[in-house]
């Protein structure tokens, strides 16, 4: 069985992967649609490993992305708060989803995130954002699937590995 | 995998110690950010964070630069030569241009001392590119790839080839971060070029326009009217195009017209800008790094309402002019 370290190492690449995606260089086309990398791969580890994920370490995500990315300090990392809570709060009915289903709640915790997201832009007093400001959770939804089974893959993979 | 552990078992501790995190974490994060927002203590955070951030951006943005790397092995000596010969000859062109601006240049000066007005300074330019890192489109910054071992300071004016682009908010060792001047926090001193009418320009949060206050509804504004910086507030050297007056809406009953402009930077798509600096401000420069660098304007914004706002700039404009 692998250990615990080993377990973290693999959720440290995938994450890394998804900072890198994050931050990547996209066309304004593609650009408004970058879904929230992050946000999947934790969703991800969160309904798959069985320890659970900690708030605390969703929030110290949460503040290196919100550094990164130079958005207001601990708007990732309320967003990646709430997302852990709600996902580790009904694990066990999203495992057991069948995948459309799956998506579907995957949709729903995006589009929330999104607006909440919405609520801190409107206490900011900025202007609201227009319909695009939506195309993120969609993108996520229809990547979801297939990111579900990629990680799933890498998983095995590693967990083969460490075995042998 | 399925033997049982003990960190699964305090999952069943209760879901009430989990929603006292989540409140905790959340109040946390609200508090940050309402820091963030005042300015408190943040800054210094992002200074921090800056030096573990710039390798994380060298990681991201390297596949971009070594595409673009090989794209430039593999490029023809041909097309090479064909862009050589029309960038020679669009620099002829310029020059020539500037052979005229500066018989102009020069005859602005005589007439400025006869006046015995300011003498307008000498500026120089750097050449900064933008980093190829995508950052929170709400956050309305961009990052340059020049920082402090360039000589980078707080403050100072980017533009790109064809309007102003922003100003430097933190500087780091081999980047520094850029404020657009689309962010809604942001003013700009502005004047409309034909007619020299002062205002200044607030950014919207939406790089397509900025919007002008404080412009009188009978004031004589067209569309496709120039909006150039005007110096005011020190932070911008005047006489740099920002923008181009794309709507007016003068409606009844209001004493002030509402105008949408269109800035002329590429907010969004640049690649390649100019750092403005002026040599014998340096120090003055260093002096205030400390300070968040809209403060001047933002508190401008604050205190006056609509009314107030040309008198304060025509007062800004009095204070300058006095010591010289």
């Amino acid at each position: 069985m692998n250990t615990r370290g080993d377990r973290f190492s693999v959720i440290f690449v995938t994450l890394a992967i998804a900072f890198a995606l994050t931050l990547a260089p996209l066309p304004p086309i593609l650009e408004i649609m970058r879904p929230y990398w992050v946000a999947l791969v934790i969703i991800y580890w969160c309904l798959e490993t069985q320890d659970r994920i900690p708030l605390g370490l969703a929030f110290t995500i949460g503040i290196a992305l919100d550094l990164l990315t130079a958005s207001l300090l601990g708007l990732h990392a309320i967003s990646l708060v709430i997302i852990v809570y709600l996902v580790t709060r009904f694990r066990a009915r999203l495992r057991f989803f069948p995948p459309w289903q799956q998506a579907l709640s995957v949709l729903a915790l995006l589009t929330n995130d999104r607006i909440i997201l919405l609520w801190i832009i409107s206490l900011r007093g900025e202007p609201l954002p227009s319909m695009e400001f939506w195309l993120p959770p969609i993108v996520g939804t229809l990547l979801w699937p297939w990111l579900f089974l990629i990680l799933d893959r890498y998983r095995g993979a590693m967990r083969h590995r460490s075995n042998r | 995998m399925v033997t049982a552990n003990p960190v699964t078992g305090s999952r069943f501790s209760g879901p009430a110690g989990q929603t006292a995190r989540l409140m905790l974490y959340g109040l946390l994060a609200v508090v940050l950010m309402a820091m963030d927002q005042r300015g408190h203590y943040v800054p210094r955070i992002r200074s921090a964070a800056g030096y573990l951030a710039e390798p994380v951006y060298h990681v991201v943005e390297w596949p971009v630069r070594a595409s673009r790397n090989l794209y430039y092995q593999f490029q023809s000596r041909r097309s090479l030569r064909h862009d050589n010969e029309w960038l020679r000859l669009r620099l002829l062109n310029q020059k020539a241009e500037l052979q005229r601006l500066d018989a102009l240049a020069q005859e602005n000066r005589r007439l400025r001392s006869l006046f015995e007005g300011a003498q307008s300074q000498q500026f120089e330019y750097r050449f900064a590119e933008l980093l190829r890192v995508d950052l929170d489109p709400f956050s309305h910054k961009v990052l340059i790839d020049r920082g402090s071992k360039d000589g980078v300071t707080i403050g100072q004016a980017v533009i790109d080839g064809s309007g102003v682009m922003g100003q430097v908010e933190d500087v780091h060792l081999h980047f520094s971060t850029v404020r657009l001047i689309s962010d809604p926090n942001h003013a700009l001193p502005v004047q409309i070029n034909r007619t020299g009418l002062r205002t200044v320009a607030f950014g919207t949060g939406e790089t397509g326009y900025l919007s002008l206050t404080s412009v009188p509804r009978e004031a004589d504004v067209r569309k496709g009217d120039l909006i150039v910086t005007s110096g005011l507030g020190d932070r911008f050297p005047g006489g740099y195009p920002v923008a181009r007056v794309t709507q007016i809406d003068r409606e009844e009953g209001l004493s002030f017209a509402v105008l949408k402009v269109r800035p002329l930077a590429a907010l969004d798509r640049g690649r390649e800008v100019l750092l403005i600096s002026t040599p014998e401000k340096h120090d003055e420069e260093a002096d205030d790094a400390g300070t968040p660098s809209i403060t001047e304007e933002t508190a401008a914004e604050e205190t006056d309402s609509e009314e107030a706002a040309t008198e304060i700039a025509e007062d800004q404009a009095a204070d300058e002019e006095a010591p010289e």
